[in-house]
């Protein structure tokens, strides 16, 4: 009885259109905010299309975004098309305007095709300048009655992470990882800059027991150069590379902008604040594609998560992608 | 609808009613607020230790081929559980970070295990093993055991 009288049927009315102006935005990109890298928003207006068009629409940045000037749609700008997806998911550019000019932080673009509802899409690159600061944004677009609708969005706060990716470590050459500077060096240049090394890759494949004994695999590893001998064996390290850096072993933490994966993981500045390398290993072996582990420099500067794009065992070397944050 | 309203309001109130006088048992809870049941039953029938990255570091043996005379040997993994002796002989793969680890035991049914495993565990103090208390379903049984961890060599 209780079901039968609880579910009683609302009326719908189809909402009418307000006889205005209006406008809309959302950002598109996900994950942290980091330098070189680009946000992105649509911003959507519209008004009825007995009441005019619209003229123009802008943006402005509180701080001016990098603009590429031999690709301009590598940098900062506002579209001055309008996309719609066709039948097999494509992207379908319609021009409506001219091509956008940015000015400091302010983007623009004119209109040059009669259009009464258009949504634009916006990309901002972020400057270094802007690192661990907040960026906020203006979008606005006034139509042929003169009348002019915005909408701000933000702040957004730009991380502080560093981000390389796809570096390629090999075996026995170059094998000498700085997080300092999130370069490779071979042993040559190591030699040249003891101080900078933190990780030592290697690859080994050992000697295999008879059976019934346990698989004995090593394969590819990282290693403090301070690390107890067993885990490098065959390895001479240049003279004065020793520091003890801090190693944690994780598998299946494949952040988006490291693996550019189906995943929605993101490591955030605040994931490395909160690590406890308390208790850290300064080894790591069998690593594994898609495997990863946090880095902590000996001396506690830099807290680091190197990703392992993909691991050759025949070629002895590992693709990998690192992000990095200074903590001091 | 309104006439409805008070129809509603009553079995609503009959619901209430019957929910509350039907659990009104008192069964014995320990300190965890676990159930204290009749078994006396006290042993660990599964173990296992996780790295860092949360996979297994116990080693298996490999499997021994078949022979004209012999049957193959399948793998097996390298943990030995001495119910009698209450001991846990686990070897664990090379590149094993003994500080970090998480043990896993599987324990029989209503038993459970003193201290409570709340994260990582230390075991690189492998000359003094560690050591759990497994107690029993009745709450009467208590049998330590110790979990002594090898590496590969």
């Amino acid at each position: 009885m209780i079901f039968a009288v609880a579910c009683g049927d609302d009326k719908y009315q189809v909402p009418s259109a307000k006889r205005e102006f209006q406008d809309d935005c959302i950002k598109r990109s996900l994950g942290p905010n980091l330098v070189n890298y680009r946000l992105e928003f649509a911003y959507a207006m519209a008004l009825p299309q007995d009441m005019g068009k619209i003229v123009s629409a802008q943006v402005e940045a509180s701080i001016p975004g990098v603009v590429d000037l031999v690709t301009p749609t590598n940098g900062t700008f506002l579209e001055h098309r309008a996309y719609s997806t066709d039948g097999g998911g494509n992207d379908k550019p319609v021009q409506v305007a001219d091509p956008s000019s940015t000015e400091g932080g302010l983007t623009q673009v004119n209109f040059t095709r009669d259009t009464f509802a258009v949504t634009l899409r916006y990309y901002y690159k972020i400057p270094p300048e802007a690192k661990g600061q907040s960026v906020n944004f203006t979008f606005s677009a006034t139509d042929s009655n003169g009348k002019t609708v915005s909408m701000k969005m933000g702040p957004y706060t730009v991380s502080s992470m560093d981000m390389t990716l796809d570096s390629i470590v090999t075996d026995n050459t170059d094998m000498y990882i700085s997080i300092s500077d999130m370069s490779i060096y071979t042993a040559a240049q190591a030699a040249a800059n003891p101080d900078k090394i933190d990780l030592v890759y290697l690859y080994r494949a050992l000697v295999q027991p008879p059976a019934p004994a346990a698989a004995l695999t090593f394969k590819h590893a990282l290693v403090a150069p301070a690390v107890d001998p067993t885990y490098l064996p065959g390895v001479t390290l240049p003279a004065g590379v020793n520091k003890n850096t801090k190693i944690i072993k994780v598998l299946s933490l494949r952040d988006q902008q490291l693996a550019r994966l189906q995943y929605g993981i993101f490591i955030d500045d605040l994931d490395f604040k909160n690590l406890d390398t308390s208790t850290a290993s300064n080894f790591a072996i069998n690593l594994k594609n898609e495997a990863g582990t946090w880095v902590e420099t000996a001396d506690g500067q830099y807290r680091a998560y190197i990703y392992i794009n993909a691991v050759n065992d025949a070629s002895k070397n590992m693709r990998i992608s690192m992000k990095r944050l200074k903590l001091f | 609808m309104k006439k409805y309203s008070n129809i509603k309001i009553v079995a609503a109130l009959l619901l209430v009613l019957v929910s509350a006088v039907r659990c009104s048992h008192d069964y014995p809870i320990d300190e965890d607020g676990l159930l204290v049941t009749t078994r006396a039953s006290c042993y660990v029938s599964n173990f296992d230790l996780l790295g860092t990255d949360f996979i297994s570091v116990v080693t298996s043996t490999t499997v021994i081929p078949a022979t004209p005379t012999t049957p193959a040997v399948p793998s097996t993994r390298n943990v030995v559980i001495d119910t009698t002796a209450q001991t846990i002989s686990v070897q664990v793969a090379l590149g094993t970070d003994l500080k970090n680890l998480y043990p896993q035991f599987t324990l029989v049914t209503d038993a459970k295990l003193n201290p409570k495993i709340t994260g990582k565990t230390d075991f690189s103090d492998l000359a003094n093993p560690r050591k759990w208390t497994v107690i029993s379903g009745n709450r009467k049984v208590r049998k330590e055991y110790t979990v002594t961890v090898t590496v590969q060599q």
